[in-house]
């Protein structure tokens, strides 16, 4: 029995890491590009897109979840859709209520999650496969892994873009904003470097 | 009646799902709605309030206003705001409106006087004009061209004094492009707008 | 890998160290052209050219170092890389400014593709675009040459960072003329009939290395003669930069043959003459479309290229939003040179190969 606890303890914790770090969706899977190009050019923004992102990822995967025994195969995808594309209306409509202004930065991307396959990777990869604990363990780590990459990111590019973090100026009085960072570029550049910053830390191991 | 059956039993689930995922939707558009709207009108006060220090509040005026933008091609709706002061006295009229920018549409809340006869200003409602180059025109140096200047055709010039108030506006070096959507935004939208408001008779007839 | 590609074209694949021997010549062609620029920017020039230097050569190091590969300092290409950026910065960029764009250049327009020879857009204007499109306005601030300005010569290396306008005097260059000269309508050929002597000598606003015509003149004469390039790039790009200048400009004096303005003429647009002479049109012709990495590897691809870059040029200059176009020209004829590389494949001896 206590072998069995801890058996599925262990599980959650390999869960929770694989989103965090090892399977992470932006570094690891490559997935998520859009959101992941687009709204990292100020934290702000970011963090916001990676809050909505955990939201509908963590109720998708318990929709899913729980009614994983009902799907019928040929029609899973098309409820995956159908639920994901429900709770990011409803975080669409949250935002707008609440945070306008952020809703107004983040413009279409909000609902483009729906078409983010990290959620419907999930869904289909693990929620649908595994019970509600699990489910929710993976929707946790590999969304605040998301969060995380995506306010790295936005960090990066803010500062040198504005040279401001949290719309804070960290940078010296002399520093003249690198314009380029905020731009498209700026996140392709970024983006590609991280990449292979990752890459060269873990080179052999993945 | 097998294929009726069949059908129901594939797609149940579905069927079940999508009509509670839609009363949850309608739900969340029901409660939030209100404050959506709220949220709009607070930030078109808020810019509005800017551009007319003296107004109290605003007044959204019944009718809508249609005018004619980008040379007559489509027509467009507008709504006014009339700007309260002190004594429930109109202080001047403050309305939205959109237009072709270097990349995307600018959105701008304008503001003029009482009479229809002098701009307050405008200020960015939204807008995705090149950062460093094309948003320059929400900076101050751009806009206070506008602010008192004489309502009428407005003129773009790329040399002059930008300190001078009148229809003359220096252009942002390195945005033309943008500097000439706002300038035509005002001019595709002002005089429209002061035409069809006279029509109706919301400004004196006289002036 | 850098072996294969100096072999595959050219004449001077017999010579041992090719890559090395190509990239001496190309800075002893530049030679000129630095020279000039030491002459009418004073310390800035020269300031400019070792910072850009020194900080490309430091960055290849740096990224062979963590790439783990051999050091390729040697073949000097980042020497030229870095020359080439300096000659296309205006004189009074920050230092610092100039390390970023040269970072840039080397890391991300070379070694990220996989060092010299791998790398698919030319690294030096990969680096000044990216300066361009970030410092707006330090890339468009140009000052006029010390000849013209005695005050110039004072400026002393402890006075680079203060960025006071006050100090110098700054002025349009030629094609920012050209460009206002388009907008206004008019005053274009007054203008490029008094500067056009300026634009040959190099006694012009504008970047570092790219206001002397004559210097860069005898350098691409140079290379020519060396045979370290060859004739058909910077022909091609200099031919029709010229016809599709002459072509509004033909037009326009067609359509204005009774003088609108009195006391003005009604030149839109500069004689294309002027168009060859100002900017960086000469430096691009000669050093920087004809590198050998970025360039189509055929005679009829290096037409296309040469036509295509002046053309793009031109059209950026007269049309587009911009004064100058060689940078975003260049690299865009260098995104499509793999496309012309395919279609003017040359077909080997005994025949075309069968394709399955």
């Amino acid at each position: 029995m206590a072998d069995k606890a801890r058996g599925s303890s262990d599980l959650y914790k390999e869960t929770l890491l694989a989103g965090l770090w090892r399977e992470n969706p932006v570094f690891r899977l490559l997935l998520g590009m859009c959101p992941t190009l687009a709204v990292t050019a100020a934290v702000k923004p970011a963090l916001t897109m990676g809050c909505c992102v955990i939201f509908v990822l963590l109720c998708s995967n318990i929709i899913v979840s729980l009614m994983r025994n009902l799907l019928k195969p040929h029609l899973r995808i098309l409820m995956f859709t159908l639920t994901i594309a429900t709770f990011v209306t409803i975080a669409d409509l949250f935002l707008r209520a609440y945070f306008p202004d952020m809703s107004e930065t983040l413009g279409p991307y909000v609902p483009l999650i729906i078409v983010n396959c990290i959620i419907i990777c999930r869904a289909e990869a693990c929620a649908s496969k595994n019970g509600l604990a699990v489910s929710i363990i993976d929707a946790v780590g590999m969304g605040v892994g998301f969060t995380g990459t995506l306010c790295v990111l936005a960090g990066v590019r803010e500062v040198l873009a504005t040279g401001m973090i949290f719309e804070v100026p960290v940078m010296p009085g002399a520093f003249v904003p690198w314009a380029a960072m905020g731009m498209p570029v700026g996140a392709f550049i970024t983006l590609g470097l991280m990449l292979g910053l990752v890459n060269l830390t873990s080179k052999g191991r993945a | 009646m097998d294929k009726v059956r069949h059908f129901v039993e594939q797609s149940w689930l579905l069927i079940v799902s999508a009509f509670f995922f839609g009363l949850l939707l309608a739900g969340t558009d029901y409660a939030l709605a209100p404050t959506i709207r709220q949220n709009r009108i607070d930030k078109l006060n808020r810019l509005a309030k800017g551009l007319l220090a003296e107004a109290e509040h605003f007044i959204e005026v019944e009718e809508k206003i249609e005018i004619e933008s980008g040379k007559g091609k489509s027509k467009e709706e507008i709504t006014i705001y009339k700007a309260v002061g002190e004594g429930e006295q109109c202080v001047g009229w403050s309305f939205s409106v959109g237009g072709p920018g270097f990349q995307g549409t600018i959105y701008l809340v304008v503001g003029v006087d009482a009479g229809f006869e002098k701009l307050a200003g405008y200020r960015v409602l939204s807008s995705t004009e090149t950062p460093g180059f094309g948003d320059k025109i929400k900076y101050d140096y751009f806009r206070e061209q506008f602010e008192g200047a004489p309502v009428g055709e407005l003129k773009l010039v790329s040399t002059g004094k930008p300190e001078k108030i009148d229809s003359e506006i220096v252009a942002i070096s390195g945005a033309t492009i943008s500097s000439e959507a706002v300038v035509a935004i005002m001019n595709d939208s002002v005089l429209q707008v002061k035409e069809r408001m006279r029509k109706k008779g919301l400004i004196d007839n006289g002036r | 890998m850098l072996k294969d590609i100096t072999v595959s074209f050219s004449p001077h694949i017999s010579k041992p160290l090719s890559t090395r021997s190509v990239m001496v010549d190309v800075i002893i062609g530049l030679a000129p052209a630095m020279a000039a620029a030491g002459y009418y920017f004073r310390m800035r020039a020269l300031i400019l050219i070792a910072t850009c230097v020194i900080a490309c050569a430091a960055t290849e190091w740096v990224c062979n170092l963590i790439r783990k590969k051999p050091c390729s300092l040697g073949d000097f290409s980042a020497v030229v890389t870095g020359i080439i950026l300096a000659l296309s910065l205006p004189p009074r960029l920050p230092i610092w400014t100039a390390v970023v764009g040269s970072v840039f250049c080397i890391a991300i327009g070379k070694m990220v593709f996989g060092g010299l020879g791998a790398n698919i857009f030319n690294p030096a204007m990969v680096g000044r675009t990216f300066l361009a499109v970030s410092f707006g306005a330090l890339m468009t601030t140009w000052t006029v040459p010390a000849t013209l300005d005695a005050n110039m010569s004072k400026v002393a290396p402890e006075n680079i960072l203060v960025s006071d306008r006050s100090e110098f005097r700054t002025q349009a260059t030629p094609l920012a003329w050209s460009k206002m000269a388009i907008k206004n309508k008019l005053g274009a050929d007054t203008y490029s009939e008094a500067n056009f002597r300026g634009t040959i000598t190099g006694e012009v606003g504008g970047c570092l290395g790219e206001t002397s015509a004559i210097a860069l003149l005898i350098g691409g004469i140079y290379l020519l003669i060396r045979r370290t390039i060859n004739f058909h790039i910077p022909l091609a790009v200099l031919i029709s930069a010229f016809i599709f200048g002459a072509i509004p400009y033909a037009l326009d004096s067609e359509i204005h043959t009774e003088p609108t303005f009195a006391i003005l003429d009604s030149g839109r647009y500069v004689q294309p003459f002027f168009h060859l002479t100002s900017g960086g049109l000469l430096l691009c012709a000669f050093f920087i479309a004809t590198d050998p990495v970025t360039a189509p590897l055929t005679r009829r691809g290096m037409w296309i290229f040469g036509i295509g870059v002046g053309f793009l040029t031109m059209l950026i200059r007269i049309v587009g939003g911009y004064p100058e176009g060689v940078m975003f020209s260049i690299l865009l004829m260098n995104g499509v040179t793999p496309l012309i590389d395919r279609l003017c494949k040359r077909i080997p001896a005994g025949g075309k190969p069968v394709v399955s």
